[in-house]
């Protein structure tokens, strides 16, 4: 970064002493452009010492995904991310039959359960009930007058989000693949944790009549930012950050405005 | 101290696998794993009409009497409910069993419209209010062999249908709704009168009864009704009771009505091509579209370009019908569930279907069946999900508060809701569980 041409040094109007014009010997006060000897780079040193990275939703150590991040100024809009509540994208990928201390395949084993009368029939009247269920809390947790005319549309709209403090609430959840013991979901949720999620595999578990624990939490979308948005490990370079940034600007901003 | 054999550190991973491997299996539930059928009430207790005495009258010293169930709470019941209806404080639950006893009651019972329940601590005298649901006793000529098909409620009396033993009526006449002659100052508490109807067209296939009416529908598509007139409820053409059932003309002559639909004053019913014909009380626009005046005594059709009707619920102030597209369309006085703007409407409006869980995410959500309790609206979805709304009488829409609802809600059920019934201030719902 301190590579890339910096700033041009600011300019000041002096008045230098210079021979005049005509005789010699009198000097004369002309005005002149001068660059301030302040903003010399010898002077002044390298731009960047530090760099502020700010983070955005949380992320586990055992899940992977999309990881929002803020660099500088882009901080600010962080905050102002975060007051838009908006959604999350996970695949969570379950395994049944087993159920662990921490929910996931990597905790201590508490049981082992028969699962063979599972069928994603079932599974998916299960998800159905989640939805339900949480579409109420979504409704409840938003704080608006239900009376209300425009409580009424917002809900005709799907808009009704919790904006201020809420227990994890779960907008949509959908079974993308199924085969057993192993079946995988997506889920999309507010104000939640990845453990919370885990802790959500465990007890469709515990509604099939069976066990499961979950194997697999990646993020795939943090709002506006999607995994095609999201920077590899092997594109942790200058180059590609500043791409990215630059991409994804007009998005956020139109989000921002749409929202606050 | 630790023992000398035990290992010293944290087990390896080998040792973990081995013990994971190791671990017994439990079967919590194996291949014929059944579904089991529940019944669900909630709303006002004190009449008796949920079914659990001691919401009334606590058993044990630490219980209080519950005056309103607010959520869904399940009804231990001896028998797979299969038709449950909801009257004026009362509810009757009936199984298609073989069995000597088919249906239950419980609730009001001031005018035997649950049959006579006979006082265990005075064997002369019947129960007023019963508060468990106690056998009905029908006087069946082959009660092991007739199945009860559907009950119905009204206000202070009831309908059971049968499948070969016609219709049996019971509880207050004063009107002629239960289909026999009105005598004078006739004693309707304690009595063990209950009549049977059996001359009509053809089998008779739905009874619904109005608020002081009968509704009686047959497999050839007639519809019969008796009772109390003045609303022109009765569809006859007149505006005095009649106490025999009487096939109705006007609009549905010769049409082929599949569905019949009353709880107030007000009745709607379905012809098999989609159309809607309605009779009764319009004071509150329920056929304003048709006409002026505020009572009609005659069916008329009712001229919607809403596209084919699939089922019509009537509630006392608001209608209700279901097209075969799966959308909801309300109209009528009363919290009709577009918001609180949307008061009174003598036209049709639609709900929108994202308010009952439809969206891109879920797009194949539909309504599957719409109910009407007196100011409360109920609708399933084909996923069995139980949305309702409008006037929170006592708590008689489940939601767990005590405000009136003007857009459809969700009813938290553990389980797939297969059918509810919908009364003046409680709700009974016939559950699958998972």
């Amino acid at each position: 970064l301190n590579a890339a041409p910096g700033r041009a040094p600011r300019q000041r109007v002096r008045f230098l002493p210079a021979p005049a014009p005509g005789g010699g010997g009198a000097l004369e006060l002309v005005a002149a452009r001068v660059p301030v000897l302040a903003d010399h780079p010898l002077v002044r040193g390298p731009r960047f010492r530090k760099l502020k990275i700010g983070a955005g939703h949380r992320l586990d150590v055992k899940a992977s995904g999309v990881f929002v991040l803020g660099v500088g100024h882009g901080n600010k809009l962080l905050t102002d991310l975060y007051n838009c509540h908006l959604t999350k994208v996970y695949t969570v990928g379950g395994l049944f039959g087993k159920a662990t201390d921490d929910f996931s395949d990597t905790g201590n084993l508490i049981e082992k359960t028969t699962f063979d009368h599972i069928t994603r029939a079932k599974l998916e009247r299960i998800l159905a009930v989640i939805q339900g269920t949480n579409q109420k809390a979504l409704l409840m947790y938003s704080n608006i007058d239900m009376k209300t005319q425009e409580a009424y549309e917002l809900a005709v709209k799907g808009l009704i989000r919790p904006m201020g403090k809420s227990p994890p609430i779960i907008t949509a959840i959908r079974c993308l693949q199924f085969a057993l013991p192993e079946f995988q979901l997506e889920i999309h949720c507010l104000h939640e944790t990845q453990q919370y999620l885990r802790k959500m595999v465990h007890e469709i578990g515990l509604e099939l009549k069976s066990s499961a624990v979950c194997t697999q939490v990646r993020r795939i979308r943090d709002g506006v930012f999607t995994v095609d948005d999201a920077l590899p490990r092997t594109q942790w370079n200058l180059q590609s950050i500043q791409e990215a940034i630059q991409n994804c600007q007009l998005k956020v901003e139109t989000e921002l405005e749409k929202t606050l | 101290r630790r023992g000398l054999s035990v290992a010293a550190g944290p087990p390896s991973t080998r040792q973990l696998r081995e013990a994971e491997e190791a671990a017994p299996v439990f079967q919590y539930a194996g291949k014929a794993a059944r579904r089991k059928d529940r019944v669900f009430v909630w709303g006002f207790s004190y009449s008796g009409a949920l079914g659990i005495p001691s919401f009334v009258k606590p058993d044990a010293s630490w219980k209080k009497p519950r005056r309103i169930q607010a959520t869904p709470y399940c009804l231990e019941t001896d028998q797979k409910i299969s038709s449950a209806a909801c009257g004026y404080g009362f509810t009757l639950l009936a199984s298609n069993t073989r069995d000597i006893t088919k249906v239950w009651g419980m609730g009001l019972n001031k005018d035997s419209q649950l049959g006579f329940q006979r006082s265990r601590r005075d064997q002369t005298k019947g129960y007023e209010y019963v508060l468990e649901p106690s056998p009905v006793p029908l006087p069946l000529e082959k009660p092991q062999q007739t199945r009860v098909l559907q009950v119905s409620c009204g206000r202070a009396h009831s309908l059971i249908l049968t499948d070969n033993e016609g219709v049996f009526t019971m509880g207050n006449n004063s009107y002629g709704q239960c289909g026999r002659k009105v005598v004078e100052d006739e004693i309707y508490s304690e009595s063990h009168l209950i009549h049977q109807l059996k001359e009509f067209d053809s089998r008779v296939v739905q009874v619904v009864c109005g608020q002081d009416h009968s509704l009686f529908r047959t497999k050839k598509g007639a519809v019969y009704a008796c009772g109390w007139g003045a609303d022109g409820q009765t569809g006859l053409g007149h505006y005095n009771i009649t106490d025999v059932p009487t096939k109705l003309h006007g609009d549905i002559a010769g049409v082929n009505i599949i569905q019949v639909s009353s709880y107030g004053d007000c009745c709607l019913a379905v012809s098999d091509e989609g159309d809607v014909f309605g009779w009764g009380n319009s004071e509150y626009l329920q056929l304003a579209s048709v006409t002026e005046t505020t009572q009609v005594n005659v069916p008329r059709h009712l001229p919607f370009k809403i596209g084919k009707v699939k089922e019509a619920a009537c509630g006392g102030t608001g209608n209700a019908v279901l097209t075969e597209e799966g959308n909801v369309f309300v109209w009528g006085y009363g919290i009709l569930g577009k918001g609180p703007n949307l008061m009174e409407t003598a036209v049709p409006e639609m709900i929108p279907p994202s308010l009952f869980g439809w969206s891109d995410f879920s797009p194949d959500i539909r309504v599957a069946h719409v109910r009407c309790g007196l100011s409360q609206f109920a609708a399933l979805t084909n996923r069995g999900e139980l949305f309702v709304w409008g006037k929170n009488l006592r708590g008689c829409l489940g939601t767990g508060r005590k405000e009136d609802q003007y857009f459809p809600w969700r009813v938290t059920v553990p389980g797939e809701v297969l059918d509810v019934a919908c009364g003046v201030d409680h709700m009974v719902s016939m559950v699958r569980s998972f």
